[in-house]
């Protein structure tokens, strides 16, 4: 019970801090995908069912705060957490760096198919700021990844 | 490697089918979702003006002397002004020009901003409570700032006018050339489908035309700051920076028809 209640409210603060993150912390007007790092990190340190059932709820409150009506993200979580769970079962996860290289992976494909999904609903977004929400953001994702790992190994003990 | 079997690949379908259900059902998850977080949301914006105001503290000091002289400056202008109003009140009473009736407002603070890159909205902590519905448009003291997306019990989003969905029929004021301003998810915006031969040129001020049927005519959009030509050659484009600061916005108004 306990457990739980560790992990709904990292999942809340988590929200939280997606939602208000600082302006001065942004970079070039991207902020880092904490929900998808948390889903990520879900699967190196929990049961793979309790990670997919959190994925979709972090995908649904996701999609909750964004204008599009399509739960895009809900989809997308579920998804990266099963490739996930797939890709922890044929190679060690267990080094950090390992674990970096699959958020990094990860948060580039998120970002490519939501800003394909965003042109292929007609909207233009000049080639520049497409490149720099798909890399910038991805980066910026995998650099603070470290900071929810060690979040959820500590939940998860 | 990612050998899947009939049974993973039934139960991934399943599962996306379930999503899809639950996205069907959203507006129910999205109003209670966005209820839960709006009382913290409120709590936390709350501390970052008040740490952004102690941090800041010189800048605000420097900031509040230039704006009191300034204020000063507008009261005198004010004073002059208001005879002119007066002398525009009798002149239109001559002509019998239809006073048009004034805007109607309501003031709201942004609580949260959007959670990821692709996309560009606010929400603000006023909504059908307060009589705020979908498609209202929304501007602030500098500006047009974007429109009400949806609107919870008591809190609302608003797509702004630097998301790449958003088109806006606009005008410049001096020539009076039409196009459609496009957000772009950058910090300014795109004025597009203009002919070659288009009345326009940077500095000129871009405002919402009276054909679009979600704003107000006449709300400053933005200023041109740069001309070129579409892909194609058939017409050309004029980036818009935008009238009003869409990364630092705290306060708005929403237009009530």
């Amino acid at each position: 019970m306990k457990k739980w209640l560790s992990i709904f409210f990292v999942l809340i603060l988590l929200t939280t801090l997606q939602l208000s993150w600082p302006v001065s912390l942004s970079f070039f007007n991207t902020k880092p995908d904490f929900l998808l790092i948390f889903v990520v990190s879900l699967v190196f340190y929990f049961n793979f069912k309790i990670a997919l059932i959190l994925a979709i709820l972090a995908g649904l409150l996701k999609d909750a705060f964004l204008p599009s009506g399509m739960a895009m993200n809900t989809i997308l979580f579920s998804v990266w957490s099963y490739l996930t769970f797939r890709l922890s079962s044929q190679i060690s996860t267990e080094n950090n760096y390992v674990r970096l290289g699959i958020i990094l992976i990860i948060a580039v494909l998120n970002n490519t198919v939501l800003g394909v999904q965003n042109l292929n609903s007609g909207n233009y977004i000049p080639a520049g700021i497409f490149l720099r929400n798909l890399l910038i953001s991805s980066v910026y994702t995998g650099a603070v990844s470290p900071l929810i790992f060690k979040l959820t190994k500590k939940i998860s003990a | 490697m990612f050998k899947l079997s009939r049974k993973t690949v039934i139960n991934f379908v399943l599962l996306v089918c379930a999503v899809f259900l639950i996205s069907a059902f959203s507006p129910f998850f999205k109003n209670s979702a966005q209820k839960t977080f709006q009382s913290h949301l409120s709590l936390i914006g709350l501390l970052k003006r008040e740490c952004a105001g102690i941090i800041f503290y010189h800048r605000n000091m420097v900031e509040f002397a230039r704006l009191n002289n300034e204020t000063e400056n507008l009261r005198r202008r004010i004073f002059d002004l208001r005879e002119v109003e007066q002398e525009n009140t009798r002149l239109k009473g001559l002509l019998s020009f239809k006073q048009k009736s004034s805007l109607r407002l309501v003031a709201a603070r942004v609580i949260a901003r959007s959670p990821d890159s692709w996309s560009s909205s606010v929400i603000i902590d006023k909504g059908r409570y307060n009589g705020i519905r979908p498609g209202m448009a929304v501007i602030n003291t500098q500006g047009l700032v974007g429109r009400v997306m949806e609107s919870a019990e008591g809190s609302s989003k608003i797509l702004l006018v630097n998301d790449p969905s958003q088109g806006i029929s606009s005008i410049v004021q001096r020539s009076r050339q039409e196009g459609l301003v496009n957000g772009s998810l950058g910090p300014n915006l795109i004025m597009r489908y203009l002919p070659v031969d288009a009345q326009i040129a940077a500095g000129d001020i871009i405002i919402t035309s009276e054909l679009s049927q979600v704003y107000p005519k006449g709300l400053l959009v933005g200023k041109v700051i740069n001309i070129g030509k579409e892909f194609s050659g058939l017409s050309r484009y004029a980036v818009v920076k935008p009238a009003a600061d869409l990364s630092g916005i705290e306060e708005v108004l929403v237009i009530i028809p």
